[in-house]
């Protein structure tokens, strides 16, 4: 094998292999150790000291910004969005993702322009739906309260966001909005990929439509189910940009992100607010390594 | 025929005029063109972006252009932040609000500009000591800026009542007769979003109750029932459970509240602000024009309080165009340029002379009002805004617009704001 | 299959709710944004406004603006700013992330070296890291290195946010690649960099130009990193400027819509053309 580096001097292939495939991922681990490894353990470690650049000195407090999130209303009240925003639009996202991609994985002809009109929503800034959700839910002046009062579904003007259900519900809306595509489009390639003749094999047997989707379609996209609700969960867990915009720093619909953002930012503490993120980090990676395992579990299946 | 009296009359008020408009001709330096083709970025709230014909005149007097950048004023204090954290500066000239000096003036972020005005000026300014940390100016006072009560007389008159509500009591039945007679669906204008308005709204209420907020140490006085702090929340949310606040008040800030007023939604602007008593009677800007007056904050005591809630320009260490931006803000405290702002933007003048001024040539609408709750002005904190006044603001907000959406009661809304900001006093 | 009258029907049925579902709120924004000021304040439900005017698009790109009812300096140079910042931002985080993607995943497959399953691991698990964990520190760093407000720290923030998805993606585009092609190039007597270069990259072009299209698209919508990341002019992008302009104009609605619209237009663009390629770039990365 010629020896890139020295010619002339021989190496083993094996070693020049090792030597070109370090060359190439070193880029790539200098770029994430420093912006992502180093990182997380310098939160690590100043979650337990004081860190607020207003003031002077960083002192060592241990595990005391822990024991006061967990003892914070507003943390409290942040989590319990946020569980909300998860449950509601994993829900939803899955439920409707697989509703549309059985429905592209049926329609033949404008296949394309169809793919290309649900893609949009989640190729379009996410701040910019969210504005474009916050006119439409306006009380004065939004197509919501317009359209409803029209057909006389209302009598007078709600003002939505005024309830905390109402609210949470909405603001998961314009986000299932925005992600449902992705649901789609992954469990669409798992549909794609099966083949006709077990659906045929099945209509000679008898089985009607239900049936057919039962036992074979199902099974067969349960590990693209499975990508996509964790892709899901993440998103949802990173909730921001829609309730930020939605509802700013209420307190009934603010996210755990907000609220990390709020503390490090507005009230300057930087430590309190990286012990919370600390706190979300463990917590998805316990999700997202869950969801791993099982799908682990499906493919062997296969 | 000129009599020596007269003659000596006419000489003498000759001189009285001009020592009058001494200090307004004396502060008044002309520019000075040796910063041109500089360019500098000013960062305003909406009230103080200056119009294009004022930028225009500035450039010609001294050749610098700006770059003008308007944020609402709940997201300049954000930007400010992580700018200077950052140690960059966000702009040259940037929006100093009373109520962050404290928490400012000790991250040592701004230049102090004691010695860029000079003393006849800083003079005519009074608002100067608001902006006073360990003794420097950190800002210039643009806005003189507090709270008084704005109502619209059409919808007053229609109710039958002639006279403005003294006292809160009667703002009440005020409002439900407003009501009753369907001038409005809902009479009282009131922010109550998680935003600063509301706060300030809170504020006011409770000096309307004839209390303050914190006793001399710092302790909370609101969270016990009876105190003026609690009956003011119990305002807000008995006035939203009869239906004379609107229930949408609580997405909207009060910039939002009082464009609608403009608009002739509402009846009273509770927590208005001095300068819009001109914007309401504009008629190309409001739909209200002649029918809106000022009218003391009403009290339980007798004496009508408020407080003052001024703001003004400084400059961050971190600017790399000093002496432009400094001529940017003598610029604008000049006479004629203070009156303009009045004019476009309603700002109310915080040079003394400009005030008196536009009050002598009667183009302060209601001016005898103004000047009459001007006198009942007083600082919100004696000791300056605390560093902790961000906290105490927010607590205050998020609270007020859950006790709006029903979600929290009194008791627990003031607890609620007495707790995080006795935390954030002891951080 | 055979499809019977009532399937047809209830696909047909599907397909218009879906697209409703997903184009309505759009058309909706769009129309308001088309909507003169005095229109959007009645009430009543139209489907088309009754007059069309530019308007706003006018105070957006025009050479006057309006605020408070004054007439202010345009706020074009503004928005061409940060639309060019957004643009820069945009490709030079995709153009770094594609290449070292292309070459790195090529690394992690076909090459083997101490810690590689480790390192990749360790890499596609970044994924599951929720951005503000490392948004502090990653702060207070590139002040330390005074990279805020830079492109080059704005870039390098979004390489390590979608490295970790391009890699997965570029790895299963080269693990689907019979190692026969290269095989023969190697007998021939070409090296492994040539043979990357000119023989495996080239069969690999639609899985990096996937790879390019979501990253661009993650880049271009970016709101919370460049809001604290990008304070002024001289990096903001478009999404950051938007929002601005909603607190800035509390209630010219039709002026927020049509901002929202302009910036919508890159993203759009995207997707009507290179459709195909999206496609393919969300599919691949979902076989694992």
């Amino acid at each position: 094998m010629t020896n890139l580096l020295h010619p002339g001097r021989f190496i083993s292939p094996k070693q020049s292999e090792a030597n070109i495939g370090l060359m190439l991922a070193l880029p790539i681990a200098l770029v994430m150790f420093l912006l992502v490894f180093f990182p997380v353990c310098v939160t690590l470690w100043d979650s337990l000291h004081r860190v607020a650049p207003m003031r002077a000195g960083t002192p060592f407090i241990g595990l005391k910004h822990y024991w006061d999130l967990f003892h914070d209303d507003n943390v409290r009240a942040a989590a319990l969005n946020t569980s909300v925003y998860v449950v509601f639009t994993v829900l939803l996202e899955t439920v409707f993702g697989v509703f549309v991609a059985v429905l592209l994985n049926t329609v033949k002809v404008g296949r394309k322009w169809l793919l290309g009109a649900v893609i949009l929503p989640w190729a379009l800034p996410p701040i910019v739906n969210a504005l474009i959700w916050l006119w439409i839910y306006n009380p004065n002046y939004g197509v919501l309260n317009n359209f409803l009062l029209s057909t006389g579904v209302l009598n007078e003007r709600h003002v939505w966001m005024n309830d905390r259900f109402v609210a949470l519900m909405l603001i998961s809306l314009v986000h299932v909005w925005r992600m449902m595509p992705l649901t789609a489009v992954i469990v669409l390639a798992a549909l794609q990929s099966i083949p006709h003749s077990l659906y045929e094999a099945a209509e000679l047997d008898g089985a009607g439509n239900w049936g057919k989707f039962r036992t074979i379609t199902l099974p067969l996209i349960a590990s693209a189910v499975a990508i996509a609700l964790t892709q899901s969960t993440l998103f949802a867990f990173n909730l921001f940009d829609e309730a930020w915009v939605l509802s700013g720093s209420s307190l009934d619909t603010r996210t755990v992100l907000i609220q990390v953002y709020m503390s490090a930012f507005q009230d300057m503490q930087f430590s309190y607010g990286m012990a919370l993120s600390v706190i979300v980090m463990f917590l998805s990676l316990a999700i997202s390594l869950f969801y791993v395992l099982r799908i682990y579990r499906e493919t062997r299946f296969d | 025929m000129l009599s020596l009296k007269s003659f000596k009359k006419a000489a003498f008020t000759g001189c009285l005029c001009m020592a009058v408009s001494l200090p307004l001709f004396a502060a008044d330096a002309p520019s000075s063109k040796q910063y041109s083709g500089q360019t500098i970025t000013v960062l305003v709230p909406p009230w103080g972006t200056l119009p294009k014909d004022m930028v225009d005149r500035f450039k010609g007097d001294t050749g610098i252009s700006i770059n003008m950048q308007t944020l609402g004023w709940d997201e300049i204090r954000a930007k400010l932040i992580t700018s200077l954290v950052a140690g960059i500066s966000p702009a040259d000239v940037v929006e100093l609000d009373w109520s962050w000096v404290g928490q400012f003036g000790a991250a040592g972020w701004f230049t102090p500009l004691d010695k860029m005005v000079s003393a006849e000026l800083w003079s005519d300014i009074p608002s100067r000591k608001i902006f006073e940390y360990k003794s420097q100016t950190l800002a210039v006072p643009y806005n003189n800026d507090f709270r008084l009560m704005i109502i619209n007389k059409a919808h007053f008159d229609h109710a039958g009542i002639h006279q403005p509500p003294k006292t809160l009591d009667k703002l009440l039945a005020d409002a439900k007769a407003l009501k009753a007679s369907g001038a409005s669906k809902y009479p009282i204008a009131l922010p109550l979003s998680a935003t600063e308005g509301t706060a300030t709204a809170w504020y006011l209420l409770t000096k309307a109750y004839g209390g303050d907020l914190f006793d001399k140490n710092s302790k909370p006085l609101f969270d016990a029932a009876g105190s003026p702090g609690y009956k003011a929340l119990q305002f807000i949310e008995q006035a939203l459970k009869d239906g004379l606040i609107d229930p949408a008040s609580t997405g909207m800030t009060d910039v939002q509240v009082q464009d609608a007023f403009k608009a002739g939604q509402y009846s009273i602007d509770l927590a208005g602000w001095p300068g819009n008593l001109s914007t309401y009677n504009d008629k190309e800007k409001s739909k209200i024009a002649g029918v809106v007056s000022g009218a003391l904050v009403p009290s339980s005591t007798g004496a009508s309080n408020s407080f003052g809630l001024v703001e003004g320009l400084a400059i961050p260490k971190k600017s790399e165009h000093k002496e432009a931006a400094a001529e940017f803000i003598k610029w604008w405290m000049k006479a004629d340029n203070q009156t303009q702002v009045f004019n476009e933007l309603s700002d109310l003048p915080t040079r003394t002379s400009v005030l008196n001024a536009l009050i002598q040539q009667k183009k302060l609408y209601d001016g005898a009002v103004l000047l009459e709750q001007i006198k009942g002005v007083g600082p919100l904190f004696a000791g300056g805004a605390p560093e902790w006044y961000p906290e105490l603001s927010r607590a205050a907000s998020t609270a007020i617009n859950q006790l709006a959406k029903g979600q929290v009661s009194v008791g627990d809304a003031a607890k609620q704001i007495a707790d995080q900001t006795v935390k954030a006093m002891n951080r | 299959m055979r499809k019977n009258l009532t399937a047809r029907i209830a696909t047909a049925v599907g397909v218009i709710l879906v697209l409703i579902w997903s184009l309505a709120p759009l058309y909706w924004g769009l129309m308001s944004s088309l909507t003169p000021a005095t229109d959007i304040a009645n009430p009543g439900f139209h489907l088309f406004p009754p007059t069309i005017t530019l308007d706003h698009y006018a105070k957006l790109l025009g050479s006057t603006s309006l605020a408070q009812g004054n007439i202010t300096d345009s706020v074009w140079p503004q928005f061409k700013q940060a639309g060019i910042n957004s643009l820069i931002t945009s490709l030079l985080a995709t153009v770094v992330t594609v290449l070292l993607a292309a070459f790195g995943a090529y690394a992690f497959v076909r090459l083997r070296f101490p810690g590689r399953n480790a390192l990749f691991g360790l890499i596609v698990a970044t994924m599951a890291i929720p951005a503000y964990t490392v948004m502090i520190p990653l702060y207070r760093l590139l002040v330390g290195l005074n990279l805020i407000d830079t492109y080059v720290g704005i870039t390098l923030i979004y390489v390590s946010a979608f490295l970790p998805l391009a890699l997965w993606l570029m790895r299963s585009v080269y693990e689907s690649m019979p190692l026969s092609l290269e095989e023969a190039a190697w007998l021939d007597g070409a090296g492994r960099m040539y043979t990357l270069v000119r023989i495996v990259l080239p069969l690999a072009a639609p899985g990096l130009i996937a790879a390019a299209i979501l990253t661009f698209l993650n880049a271009w919508g970016q709101f919370m990193i460049p809001l604290t990341f990008s304070p002024s002019l001289s990096t903001k992008p478009l999404t950051v400027l938007i929002a601005e302009f909603v607190s800035r104009n509390y209630v010219d609605y039709g002026l927020m819509n049509a901002a929202g619209m302009l910036a919508i237009i890159p993203p759009l663009l995207v997707v009507v053309f290179l459709n195909k390629y999206l496609v393919s770039g969300l599919m691949a990365g979902s076989v694992k």
